[in-house]
């Protein structure tokens, strides 16, 4: 009997401590101190912080502003993830094109890219056709090239792993094709390995 | 029987305990050539205890070829020990607006105990006139 009833409060608990544990649904900041860090994977403050690294040298080193026709156009080229996870680039890219375009230095052109592949087709074919009803050629050649790389380098001792992620830019000049800014940031984690897993 | 075990284990807290504990020594140039556009600053402490084991020494500024702001915060770590820390930069316009910026990151940074050292950021765009930082122990 007795064994009865503390088998019945015991399984009444259990999905209250279950649920107790668990952790709420809650907004954070985009790349704040709550942000989860995986040691080896790029977490959104990475990307945050390579980009913001990437946008200051550029902004500091006023190689933009050497453009005969300010703001500079800038084309994205290939950035190579050497990494051994599944990235999408844009969220590196996107986040300099954005500040790039903000501080009114630069812009991107969507209607030239890698291949001749578009990143707006419907731009370019718009721009094709005004082209044609205007008889001459009104695209502006980019400045610039953006093209760079990220490397993921593990290292690892009894429970202790460690990644760094290189995250390597350049910015070529498309009538020298010399690299006229090149910039890399490198971002290292380490952490234990959990003793039990689930 | 007692000390045998005590003076053992005292002899490892004391190793693990000055381990931990390493100070930077620094060296540089006595003449200096540049010189730093100092400002003054106007600080809000409500972590006392950071206040003290990271200290910011001065604050200093200057302009980009392309006219943007940089500004640079000289910290000390006045402790024996690692301090670890995150900073933010925020930037404001002319009228006192905060400047919204895409990739503006709290940076997790630490300090070397008895280090000096620098942390910069340059202005997201030329309107940027103001600017504040936001410091926080990890």
């Amino acid at each position: 009997m007795k064994k009865t009833v503390l088998l019945s409060l015991l399984a009444a608990a259990l999905p209250l401590i279950v649920g107790g544990c668990a952790t709420k649904a809650h907004y954070i900041q985009t790349g704040g101190r709550e942000s989860l860090v995986n040691v080896n994977q790029i977490n959104i403050q990475d990307f945050i912080q390579a980009a913001n690294d990437a946008t200051s040298d550029l902004l500091k080193g006023g190689v933009l502003d050497r453009v005969a026709n300010p703001p500079a156009v800038i084309a994205i080229s290939r950035i190579v993830n050497n990494t051994g996870q599944q990235i999408d680039t844009d969220l590196l890219t996107k986040k300099i094109r954005v500040a790039l375009l903000n501080s009114g230095k630069a812009q991107t052109t969507t209607t030239m890219g890698l291949g001749g592949t578009a990143e707006d087709p419907m731009a370019k074919g718009l721009q094709q056709e005004s082209e044609f009803k205007a008889d001459q050629k009104v695209t502006r050649t980019p400045d610039f090239t953006l093209s760079g790389k990220i490397i993921q380098t593990l290292a690892r001792e009894g429970n202790t792993s460690q990644s760094t992620f290189s995250f390597q830019l350049s910015l070529t000049d498309t009538r020298t094709g010399l690299a006229v800014w090149e910039g890399e940031k490198e971002i290292t984690k380490q952490g234990g390995r959990p003793g039990v897993g689930f | 029987m007692k000390t045998r075990i005590f003076l053992p284990l005292a002899g490892v807290v004391l190793l693990a305990w000055c381990g931990c504990r390493t100070s930077m020594n620094t060296v540089e140039n006595a003449q200096k050539e540049g010189q730093r556009q100092m400002v003054s600053d106007q600080r809000v402490i409500t972590d006392t205890s950071l206040a003290k084991k990271v200290s910011i020494v001065g604050i200093n500024q200057a302009m980009t070829p392309g006219g943007v702001l940089k500004v640079q915060i000289e910290l000390l770590n006045t402790k024996r020990s690692l301090q670890r820390f995150s900073y933010r930069f925020e930037w404001f316009d002319a009228n006192g607006m905060q400047i919204n910026n895409v990739a503006s990151p709290t940076i997790p940074d630490q300090i070397e105990g008895g280090e000096s050292k620098f942390i910069s950021s340059v202005a997201p765009m030329p309107a940027c006139k103001d600017f504040r930082v936001k410091f926080i122990e990890d």
